[in-house]
């Protein structure tokens, strides 16, 4: 039996969006050894970091659809994470993003999220996700906003009380 | 595209496939209760989902992983078998786990001794650990039964708490009888 994991590569102006890998280790384990990873269920340590790498491997097998490794595209170095997470407890499939240590403030997020989008409008049969968003996470709302989601409720994610933004139903590329 | 190939194995009562949504609902619901204590449990759904997700991903990174037990009578789940070796992790290990209702029946020896020969035969093994909780009674009766040897006692902290590491047969060793002999 063999397994097909169909993780499409993307690219954008600055950015690759492609399969996790496990030498992209190093820069995982270190975002999630931080607090700032407290938004997306950190912090972990290393051995759960690898978890995350094939949790997210994973995700694409059982669900056709995933979250995908944001790599610079000239070096392809590790940036960041985004795409479409719907594991169990998820009302539906949400648009999510997060960005390593040091590559904050440079767009990377805009720019891979507004590309995962319409990959998922076109491919996935996702027009219009959600976004789970901590009320704290002052960024993830600007950024929700940036991308034309609008806050529709209240919600609740693994325990924890947050917001959910509504994507505008974004036309296939 | 990459793709990662999961053996299909066959035993006489058992078939080793790779998990489908369904096996999911199966581990969500043995998670939900103290017969999960041995193996990291009582998980919430959303963990046990992500457990068995980051168990698909193991395959892909790894090239080996647990398989999902069918019986061949009934098409119904009844547990996994595997071959686990995450970042970190000890040494490459043999484990099995039983849904409630399959134990008592010879499965995790069945499909255990299929997982090793797989691991010694196609994989290269030279050795191979099960890590098994001190009070796990009917896991260490498996493990005797497949010739492993009790080795050592560790702490592994709050989901696992003390644990034992038995020792399979080497590869020569099986092939000197002990396979036959365990049978």
């Amino acid at each position: 039996m063999s397994l097909a994991l169909n993780i499409p590569v993307i690219e954008t102006e600055r950015l690759r969006l492609r399969s996790h890998r496990e030498d992209d280790l190093d820069v995982i384990a270190d975002f999630f050894a931080d607090d700032r990873s407290a938004f997306v269920g950190g912090p972990k340590d290393r051995a759960e970091s690898w978890r995350v790498i094939s949790g997210a491997l994973g995700h694409w097998a059982l669900r056709g659809y995933g979250m995908w490794l944001v790599a610079d595209k000239a070096t392809d170095a590790p940036i960041g994470g985004v795409g479409f997470l719907n594991p169990e407890g998820w009302d539906e499939a949400e648009l999510g993003w997060h960005v390593f240590n040091g590559h904050e403030g440079k767009g990377y997020a805009y720019e891979a999220a507004a590309a995962a989008k319409s990959y998922g409008a076109e491919h996935f049969g996702i027009p219009a996700p959600i976004s789970y968003i901590a009320p704290a996470n002052t960024r993830s709302v600007a950024l929700a906003t940036r991308l034309g989601a609008t806050y529709e409720r209240d919600g609740e994610v693994l325990g924890n009380a947050c917001h959910i933004y509504r994507h505008s139903k974004a036309e296939a590329a | 595209m990459m793709r990662y190939k999961i053996p299909q194995l066959e035993t006489e009562r058992l078939i080793l496939r790779e998990h489908r949504e369904d096996d999911i609902a199966a581990e969500i619901a043995f998670y939900a209760t103290d017969a999960s204590q041995f193996v990291g449990g009582p998980k919430s759904p959303e963990d046990t989902w992500r457990y068995i997700s980051m168990m698909m991903g193991h395959w892909a990174l790894r090239g080996f992983g647990f398989w999902a037990l069918e019986d061949k009578d009934t098409g119904t789940y009844q547990g996994r078998v595997g071959l686990w070796y995450p970042h970190g992790w000890r040494e490459r290990e043999i484990g099995w786990i039983l849904m409630p209702s399959a134990t008592g029946k010879g499965y995790a020896t069945e499909a255990a001794q299929a997982a090793r020969a797989h691991a010694y035969d196609v994989l290269g093994w030279e050795t191979a650990i099960s890590q098994i909780a001190v009070t796990n009674h009917a896991s260490k009766a498996v493990a005797k039964r497949l010739g492993a040897v009790m080795e050592e006692t560790y702490d592994a902290g709050d989901a696992y708490g003390e644990i034992e590491v038995w020792r399979h047969p080497a590869p020569a060793d099986l092939v000197n009888g002990g396979m036959e002999a365990y049978a």
